[in-house]
Order: structure tokens, then C-alpha cells, then sequence
């Protein structure tokens, strides 16, 4: 499968503007930053474990996710993903200029939040590699879910099951006493990232740090691969 | 071009159709919703053939002239986006959100997705059921152009639409597909003097629409019917102007089994399903051409209709 900078670029500058232009889903930019700013004030109060993980876990879901499965929901409800289809513009082309526009974003909104916040990770190298992993990670998701949703309304709804899923994931913890079966919550993606971010600024092993990490990893290649099949199998159907 | 005979319920929906379709030709197929979904989903190949499907709709919030930029990027052309917008006539446009144009002016632009396709052959559905007088001209113009290098295929419900840009007419439906004679109008001029100095006897009736002289075998016709002066041939549901008067039709189309069946009406006998008593004194005939067509019968002419039938 070829792959065009040029028609991807196209694409890119082609949804930057409809994003651009489209105030009920660019207001979602600023979504990260407010949160970043009540989290602040929340944790100056009373020092909550991981709320900054918190922010990101949010911010992922409703600014990445949720851009990503707009974007894609609002082409099919158009049919102008059928249209793309017939031009010489590949699968790839099209998933890479989407998701390009959503990484920059969602990497450029986020460095203004962790500013704003004032995070200090115990290793910048390890918060910035599972930040950009995670990124990936949930524009796969937005895609998926772009791809089983007809309109953008559907699209809209079909967020919520995965902030569910995968935001609340680290609250999953306090049921874990009760329900053990809960455990399962703290390979979540989300959870990991929580310990991650969770570490001490001194005393840490680099196994603490390398486990979350490589769970993360795991999850962007397999819901990144799930994504592509799944929207080249998608598109044939149409 | 060709399509498998699709079944439906038993019956034949869809009979097997082979098209030889050449370049610099454009071709028409008049047909229902149901037949055209059927025939598009038979055009699968996206190497082969480009559909633009009735439903397309557009980026809205781009204006016309990113619209176009990014067409040109998506399909590697080199075209220049200002000579583009020229030739499309959209200069006064240029700057306007796709949202904000008519709604004729949004198809129209719709619509240009095809001059960008790079498949030889273009399949459009209801192209030009909602543009406007002036952006039909647009549009045809460009369809034209385009036919010199690619076929055209052009699926419509509406023959007038199929006679805007098509050189060859077929209909498509439960009788099955058949193609219609339509030519321009001076070719055929020409050819009925020519058929009149040969002292051939004319066979088909040549009806007017939109400028086009149509041709139809007599079999084809379901009734003739004079309204208000003006002679209307029915076929399959529509109706043509026609310039002879009810009488010459008659001799004319009278050894091929119609009948005056009443002052002003002439019907095809093959096509009379039912005689209807309605009281003692008036009568109707029912056709059976699916849509339910119902023909006056004279009192006076109904013992000759009966002789003529051998009842």
C-alpha cells in the first residue's frame, strides 16, 4: 500500500479547516486546560494521589477520542469517505492525515496543560514516551469508534462507553477489596498510566517505571492494528 | 459494461444487460429506485468505475475554492485552482462556505467530484434532478467535456433529465430494459422527407419532448388522447405531444390493433385487460400496464369493439 505525504497532507489542511471551523468540536480544545486548572486548585486543597493522571486520563478521552471519531462519523454521514475511497487516496493516506491533526492537537493542548498544572514527572523521558504512546492508543480508539458510528450524533454517544471503560478504570481500584475481580481494571491502560505518573520524583526502579510502559505499549500496537484491519474491512462493506 | 440478472421473489427484477459503451458517448438508463441501487452495487470495481450516488453530500464548511484545492491535492492533478473555478464558472463563489450556497449551487459543486475521478467510466445517479436551469447548463457542458475521454453512464427516473446529456436512452422495467429512439430533431426532419420522397409507409409515431423527436414503435404506445386540442401519446405511465390529429393516427395505427375507442381517445388493444360496465350506458377499458390506466369506451363503439374481438 502506497503512501502519499502530499494526499495526506491534504486531508490534514482539508480537517483542520472543518475542524477549525466546526465551534462544537474545537471547543473541546480548551477541555484539557480547565481541567488542568480545577485539578490544580483541588489538589492545592488536599493533595489528592494522582489527579494529574486524572486530567490526562479525561483529556484523552473527550479531546483525542472524541475528535478522532467526529471526524471519521462526520465523513460516512456525508459519504465523503465513500467519495475518498474511489480517489487515489489510500486507507493509510486518510487514517494518517485524520490522526496527524489529531497527535499535533492533543500533544500541543496537553504540553499547555502539564505547564499549567505544574507536574513534575520522576522521569520526563518515561512521562513524555507513555503521553505520546497514549495519544496513539486513543486515536485508535476514536477511530473505532468513528467506524461503527453512522452520524455524528452516534458518534458523540458512543464516547461515553469508553470513558467508562477506560477512564474509570483506575476508580475500579477501590472496588478491588470487595470484588476482586476488579484486578483486571489495573491493566487498563489508564490505570498504568496512574502509576506511572504516581511515582516518586527520587526513589524509584527503573522496573516500576518499564512496567507501565510496556503494558501501554502493548495496548497502542494491538488497538492500532485492530483500527486499521477494522476500517479497511469497514469500507468494503459500504 | 454488464449486469447479472438479479431475481427477486421468483420473478426476474433485473434481466441480464450487456452495454458496449465507447468513449465520447454518453449512455441513460431510465429506471426506478429499487433497479438503480441494484445496478449501482453491481459496479463495484473502483478501478473501473467512479459512482457518484445520489446521497453524496459535501465538506460544508470548507469554501468553493478550498473544496477544489483539496480535490486537486486528494487526486495528484495538476491543474491550477483559478483556471479550474473559470471553467467551472463558480469566480463569484469562490470565497463562499459550502453551507452557504443554494442548494442548487451546493449540488452543483457536489457534483464536480466527477471531473476529478480518474476511472474511465462515470456512473451518476440523479445528477441533474436538483440543479437549476443555469447550473444544468454548467453541468452538461462539463459532462460534454468529459465524455471525450470517459463513458458516461447516467441512472434517472426522470427521462427528461436522461434527454439533458445522453446520446443513447434506455428504459429499465418489469417489461425489461429496451432502449428508446430519440434523435435530434433537424437529423430527423430530413429523414421523414427522404421517407416521403421514397414513398415508404411511416411506422412510428413521432412524438415531441423538449426540442427531441422521439420515436416510438407502436407496440410501445398503451393510448392516445386528445386534450384540450393537443394530442398526447401514452407510454408507460408519461406523455408525449404528438403533431398528427386523432384521425391520421387512427389509419395509421390501425393494423396494429388500435382501436377509437371513443372520440378522443385511441388505445392499444393488446393492452386492454378489462372492459368495464359502469352502468348500462357507459363503459371504461382498464390496461394492464401496471399503472392503472383507464380508457373511456363509447356507447356506439362498444358492439364495435365487440365484433372486432369475437364476443
Amino acid at each position: 500500500m502506497s503512501i502519499s505525504l502530499k494526499r495526506a497532507h491534504a486531508i490534514f489542511v482539508k480537517d483542520y479547516k472543518e475542524f477549525s471551523r466546526n465551534y462544537a468540536l474545537s471547543i473541546m480544545l480548551i477541555f484539557p486546560i480547565i481541567l488542568a486548572l480545577l485539578l490544580r486548585a483541588a489538589d492545592a486543597a488536599s493533595s489528592l494521589p494522582g489527579s494529574f493522571a486524572t486530567v490526562l486520563n479525561l483529556s484523552f478521552v473527550f479531546l483525542t477520542c472524541f475528535v478522532q471519531a467526529c471526524l471519521i462519523a462526520e465523513e460516512k454521514e456525508r459519504n465523503t469517505l465513500r467519495s475518498l475511497m474511489m480517489t487515489p487516496a489510500t486507507t493509510m493516506d486518510v487514517l494518517i492525515g485524520k490522526s496527524t491533526l489529531v497527535f499535533v492537537m492533543s500533544v500541543v493542548v496537553l504540553a499547555i496543560a502539564t505547564y499549567l498544572f505544574g507536574y513534575e514527572p520522576a522521569s520526563i523521558w518515561a512521562f513524555v514516551a507513555a503521553t505520546i504512546l497514549s495519544i496513539i492508543l486513543y486515536t485508535a480508539v476514536g477511530t473505532i469508534c468513528g467506524l461503527f458510528s453512522k452520524t455524528l450524533l452516534d458518534a458523540s454517544l458512543s464516547i461515553i462507553p469508553v470513558t467508562i471503560v477506560f477512564s474509570g478504570a483506575p476508580w475500579g481500584a477501590f472496588l478491588v477489596e470487595d470484588y476482586p475481580i476488579f484486578k483486571v481494571l489495573d491493566y487498563m491502560p489508564s490505570s498504568q498510566l496512574v502509576h506511572l505518573l504516581g511515582l516518586p520524583p527520587t526513589d524509584f526502579t527503573t522496573g516500576e517505571l518499564l512496567n507501565p510502559l510496556l503494558i501501554i505499549l502493548a495496548w497502542t500496537v494491538v488497538l492500532t492494528i485492530v483500527s486499521v484491519v477494522l476500517y479497511q474491512r469497514r469500507l468494503k462493506d459500504e | 459494461m454488464q449486469f447479472e440478472p438479479m431475481y427477486y421473489d421468483g420473478e426476474l427484477f433485473l434481466p441480464k444487460i450487456e452495454l458496449n459503451m465507447t468513449s465520447n458517448q454518453s449512455i441513460g438508463i431510465i429506471t426506478d429506485l429499487k433497479r438503480k441501487q441494484l445496478l449501482m452495487n453491481q459496479l463495484v470495481n473502483h478501478s473501473q468505475y467512479y459512482l457518484f450516488r445520489a446521497q453524496q453530500n459535501e465538506y460544508m464548511r470548507l469554501t468553493v475554492e478550498e473544496l477544489i484545492t483539496f480535490l486537486i491535492n486528494i487526486t495528484e492533478r495538476n491543474d491550477r485552482v483559478a483556471s479550474l473555478i473559470d471553467y467551472f464558472a463558480l469566480k463569484e463563489e469562490r470565497k463562499v462556505k459550502i453551507k452557504d450556497l443554494s442548494s442548487s449551487k451546493r449540488m452543483y459543486v457536489t457534483l464536480l467530484r466527477v471531473f476529478f475521478a480518474h476511472q474511465p467510466t462515470l456512473v451518476l445517479e440523479e445528477p441533474y434532478f436538483y440543479l437549476e436551469e443555469q447550473d444544468r447548463r454548467h453541468f452538461k457542458r462539463i459532462l460534454d467535456d468529459l465524455s471525450k475521454e470517459k463513458q458516461i453512464l447516467i441512472l434517472t427516473s426522470n427521462f427528461e433529465d436522461a434527454l439533458i446529456s445522453c446520446d443513447e436512452i434506455y428504459r429499465l422495467n418489469e417489461l425489461g430494459f429496451h432502449q428508446l429512439d430519440i434523435r435530434d430533431s433537424e437529423e430527423d426532419k430530413q429523414e421523414v422527407q427522404e421517407q416521403d420522397r421514397a414513398n415508404i409507409t411511416l411506422q412510428k409515431i413521432y412524438t415531441k419532448r423538449n426540442d427531441k423527436v422521439i420515436l416510438f414503435n407502436p407496440p410501445e404506445i398503451d393510448f392516445i388522447e386528445s386534450v384540450d386540442g393537443s394530442i398526447l401519446v401514452h407510454v408507460d405511465g408519461e406523455n408525449y405531444d404528438c403533431a398528427l390529429t386523432l384521425t391520421e393516427l387512427e389509419q395509421r395505427l390501425l393494423n396494429f390493433g388500435f382501436f377509437r375507442c371513443h372520440r378522443s381517445y385511441i388505445v392499444n388493444l393488446q393492452k386492454v385487460r378489462e372492459i368495464i360496465t359502469w352502468t348500462k350506458n357507459s363503459y371504461s377499458l382498464r390496461l394492464n400496464t401496471g399503472k392503472d390506466a383507464v380508457v373511456p369506451l363509447s356507447r356506439s363503439k362498444l358492439q364495435e369493439l365487440k365484433a372486432l374481438l369475437n364476443i
